[in-house]
């Protein structure tokens, strides 16, 4: 069987986690939602440790080092609360001074809106005060922007997510692009990746605007940028997004998720 | 030590409408649900809601129209979606939001914990929540370094309310062994003016005192505690039952129109007198039993 899109981009995501890194795992939501913030997350990480990077770890929900390679078999709240792991510090406090203090390496992001500049919104649509959607508000994604080295964004290319200008900025990615972030006061960082299920983008140095890096096997650029409601920055060549090898596939579906929890939609 | 074990009604009888009210849980765990049913009961109205990660209390109040302005890290139904009347009310106008980060939201309850009226944090530089909120993120530069920095204000509430696990008639409260701890309940409780909690289940003192270390709300800083098992339905105790999938997918399905969730509290809050009531209203203790998580008597020490 030829690899899926969430494969795919399962094996590259794994790919940019380096032995020793800390990754940071939201708890997500439910059905795409979930695979794109918790299923792609858990399983790229798994997959590195198991491949080329054994210390790397995970923080997720209020799990230090939960053990990856015994994963909750279902979403029930007692799956989550009899998850082994190496420590579960008396309150996510203990987390969010983790982030403050710059500890994590990596982490995930999902979103409602991404912009050219990699600024995320999962608060309101529309105008924040007199909001025609509001979202869920959000959670520690500022911290994530703010202090974490190498964020990855893990959302479906679509037109109504990637937008010319968020409507409200939740995160602060590369704000207005050039050094307008630096010149806010965040530290250097940002988000370094975005991945969807047609394409990979990172950011351009210099102008920060989001740059295709890669498109999925059989995806063309003309396909993607009908997606997006504004033109990204083209690198000078356009290779495709690497395939994962047998290994990589033997090990996403028969070891680290044999009954497709995480991979599932 | 004073005892304070109380009924429910009167443990809330001093919240009155035009209060700012901080709750506990988070996600689907330990929200303070069976209060919060007793306030929408007695019609509390005009509250300004504290909170960490928000679902089924804040929506509820949210659907009863409790709910002037609401000040937190997040509000929906975690795996379920979106929060649907907290959405309807805030899209109304009914709801004032004011959106804070979770190191933010740690900051300001650490700072009502520690008698300050505000900490720092260098989170929300550039983000549009400090720019729609000058009343409560303002910048400042750090004494020591220059560093740009921003104050948060201390998260004061008048009245505080926690579901815990177990406790005793002093108001001294225990964790399990084996917990999900991905909240901040025990600063909540720190941080309160008035401190009402709600157990799973009252334990005798001396059950309590063998190991003190697990105790996260001591009876000191707690003004009532009330026994009320199945207080978090139909959200979960993690360590003694699971949500209920049946009742919450019934409680959305219902909210999806302002009628439906109107004729939910009719039925869940305002027609029944008290938690019992509300227990046998979801088919009793055995119904609920069957909500159980196993080994759940190992939990605790």
């Amino acid at each position: 069987m030829s690899p899926t899109t969430n494969e795919i981009v399962t094996a590259a995501i794994a790919r940019e986690i380096r032995d020793g890194d800390l990754a940071f795992v939201g708890v997500g939501t439910n059905g795409r939602a979930f695979t794109l913030a918790v299923g792609i997350p858990l399983t790229a990480v798994r997959l590195a440790q198991m491949l080329h990077a054994p210390s790397a770890s995970v923080y997720w929900g209020n799990l230090l080092e939960p053990d990856l390679s015994s994963m909750p078999a279902d979403l029930k709240q007692d799956s989550f609360t009899r998850w082994q792991a190496a420590a579960c510090p008396s309150d996510t406090g203990v987390k969010c001074d983790m982030l403050a203090r710059r500890a994590f390496d990596v982490c995930f992001d999902s979103a409602a809106q991404i912009d050219r500049f990699g600024n995320l919104n999962i608060t309101a649509i529309g105008d924040y005060r007199d909001p025609k959607v509001r979202l869920v508000g959000c959670l520690a994604q500022p911290e994530h922007f703010a202090f974490v080295p190498r964020p990855i964004v893990v959302v479906d290319l679509d037109r109504r997510v990637f937008v010319e200008a968020v409507d409200f900025i939740t995160s602060v990615g590369h704000l207005r692009g050039g050094r307008s972030r630096e010149e806010a006061g965040l530290s250097p960082g940002g988000p370094q990746l975005v991945v969807t299920d047609k394409a990979i983008f990172d950011f351009e140095p210099g102008s920060r605007q989001m740059r295709l890096r890669s498109l999925h096997p059989g995806v063309r650029a003309e396909e993607v940028f009908d997606l997006m409601s504004f033109r990204p920055a083209l690198p000078e060549q356009l290779p495709a997004t690497p395939l994962p090898s047998t290994q990589e596939l033997d090990l996403i579906r028969r070891v680290i998720d044999p009954n497709r929890v995480l991979l599932r939609i | 030590m004073k005892e304070k074990l109380v009924t429910l009604e009167e443990a809330l009888a001093p919240i009155a409408s035009g209060s700012t009210l901080a709750l506990g849980g988070s996600l689907l765990r330990r929200q303070p649900n069976a209060a919060i049913r007793s306030l929408i009961r007695r019609g509390v109205k005009d509250l300004t809601v504290q909170s960490w990660a928000a679902t089924t209390a804040t929506d509820m109040l949210a659907a009863a129209g409790a709910i002037s302005r609401f000040e937190g890290i997040y509000t929906g139904m975690f795996s379920y979606g979106l929060a649907p009347n907290f959405r309807r009310a805030v899209e109304g106008g009914a709801i004032a939001v004011r959106d804070f980060s979770e190191t933010a939201m740690v900051a300001r309850f650490r700072a009502a914990t520690q008698g300050l009226a505000f900490l720092p944090i260098k989170t929300l530089l550039g983000s549009d929540i400090a720019r729609h909120n000058p009343e409560q993120i303002r910048p400042f530069s750090c004494p020591f370094t220059g560093e740009p920095l921003q104050a948060v204000a201390a998260a004061k509430a008048d009245f505080t309310i926690i579901h815990g696990y177990v406790g005793d008639k002093y108001g001294n409260v225990q964790w399990p062994i084996v917990r999900d701890s991905d909240d901040i309940d025990q600063m909540i409780a720190s941080a309160a003016t008035r401190l009402i909690v709600t157990v799973e289940k009252i334990v005798p003192h001396e059950e309590i005192k063998r190991r003190p270390t697990l105790t996260y709300i001591p009876g000191n800083w707690v003004e009532a505690i009330v026994e009320l098992p199945y207080g978090a339905h139909p959200a979960a105790c993690d360590g003694h039952y699971d949500e209920d999938d049946a009742h919450l997918t019934g409680y959305l399905e219902r909210s999806r129109t302002p009628e439906g969730a109107q004729a939910y509290l009719d039925e869940y809050a305002r027609s029944v007198p008290d938690h019992d009531a509300y227990v046998a209203k979801v088919g009793g203790l055995a119904a609920l039993e069957a909500l159980d998580v196993p080994n759940r008597e190992q939990t605790h020490a």
